[in-house]
């Protein structure tokens, strides 16, 4: 099999980051860690990880030149591990290489921008983020390659090991759903818990408690959808596309005349008889005045929690919370439909 | 616990979180003063990963 080995220009032995603008060079056999990859490397592209982010059309058209005059059975990147100019090149030159029917493998981190720019083309094999992880990678990475090489198409990710790819293919089951889902539950009876769709969550540590509630500011924020009357920005009653934010200043709850919810994911015609059934706003002043909760925070954040892709609410997360640690606000009341 | 988050007081109910219209009036507003309250205790509680707490009782 004939394989060419992608590394940048620290990895081919040309500097350091004093050689990351080199251009694009062809080196004869394996040099660097193609040396460890235990397969018969033919040629060695490097490039400077400066040159290809800045050139990256002109030093990607030389290096698929090359590709094409050796025409090798599969391409192998890196491995980058956690580096992010680097990786992206890892992840751009086997993308382009694998949509002109060269098989690609690349290696590093989850999280490197290389994964994104692969697109899903090239086979990504998730490695440390650091260099120690070298030894683990090159075996990983060249098993992967020497099947592809042989034309063998691959399982899928979490038994072949690879990053997936964002690739569904369909597969006829033996069994019907009922049937399965009747196995699993009796699997489950006896102790075996199984299933067959992972649903996945972030596990984030419970911050610290707040050392005196009395003194802190709290925000309002909700997914229930709550709106001025009129709705003005138009929020969406499902796959909300933002959140938005309102004064709460001089409100010492939610009027009907001028609050409503738009949410479509349930009845809401309890809420719109009184709004402050979905956002304590009365409570929270009367606690605030009392002195349980030091102050309110006069705004209002809200969206439509109703269909929202987990990205997306995701994002409007780190959104919110980014406003939120600005404005110095110690915690959060949250509510949920 | 469905959802992961650390810091949980139930509320009532989905189209209600923090009301309860077949109180209404005064008992309501004092449910939900109550749900917060819960909540203000919460936030100052040190918490294992996804504690849920009753909001009414």
């Amino acid at each position: 099999m004939k394989v060419v080995h992608y590394v940048n220009q620290f990895f081919a032995g040309l500097g350091g980051e004093d050689a990351a603008g080199t251009e694009p060079v062809r080196l004869e056999g394996a040099v660097g860690p193609g040396k460890g990859l235990g397969l018969e490397v033919a040629v060695t592209l490097a490039c400077g990880d400066d040159y290809f982010g800045e050139h990256e059309e002109g030093a990607l058209a030389r290096l698929l030149r090359w590709l094409d005059e050796e025409q090798p059975d599969v391409l192998i990147c890196g491995p980058s591990f956690g580096s992010g100019r680097y990786g992206y090149a890892c992840g751009s030159f086997a993308r382009e290489a694998a949509r002109r029917g060269v098989p690609a493998v690349c290696g590093m981190h989850p999280e490197s921008p290389g994964v994104l720019a692969a697109e899903g083309a090239a086979y990504v094999v998730p490695t440390d983020v650091k260099v120690t992880g070298m030894r683990d990678a090159l075996p990983r990475m060249a098993a992967l390659a020497r099947r592809l090489a042989s034309g063998e198409t691959l399982g899928p990710p979490d038994q072949e090991g690879y990053l997936p790819r964002g690739v569904r293919r369909n597969e006829i089951a033996e069994r019907t759903g009922a049937q399965r889902a009747v196995d699993l539950l009796l699997a489950k009876l006896a102790g075996d818990v199984r299933t067959e769709v992972t649903a996945t969550f972030d596990d984030v540590p419970p911050p610290p408690p707040v050392a005196d509630m009395s003194n802190a500011t709290v925000a309002l924020v909700t997914e229930s959808g709550l709106v001025p009357r009129g709705n003005p920005d138009r929020l969406e009653s499902n796959r909300a596309h933002a959140w938005m934010s309102y004064p709460l200043e001089g409100l010492d709850g939610f009027d009907v005349a001028d609050w409503e919810t738009v949410h479509g994911g349930y009845d809401t015609s309890v809420a719109n008889a009184d709004p402050d059934r979905l956002v304590p706003l009365d409570a929270v002043r009367r606690l605030v005045a009392e002195g349980s909760i030091g102050s309110l925070h006069e705004t209002l954040y809200t969206t439509t929690g109703n269909s929202t892709p987990v990205a997306t609410a995701a994002k409007f997360g780190q959104e919110i919370a980014q406003r939120l640690r600005e404005a110095g606000i110690q915690a959060v009341i949250l509510t949920g439909t | 616990m469905m959802i992961g988050t650390n810091r949980t007081v139930r509320g009532v109910a989905v189209t209600n979180p923090v009301g309860e219209p077949s109180l209404g009036g005064e008992d309501e507003r004092a449910l939900r003063r109550r749900i917060v309250e819960r909540a203000v205790a919460m936030l100052a509680t040190d918490v294992e990963p996804k504690t849920v707490w009753e909001g009414r009782t």
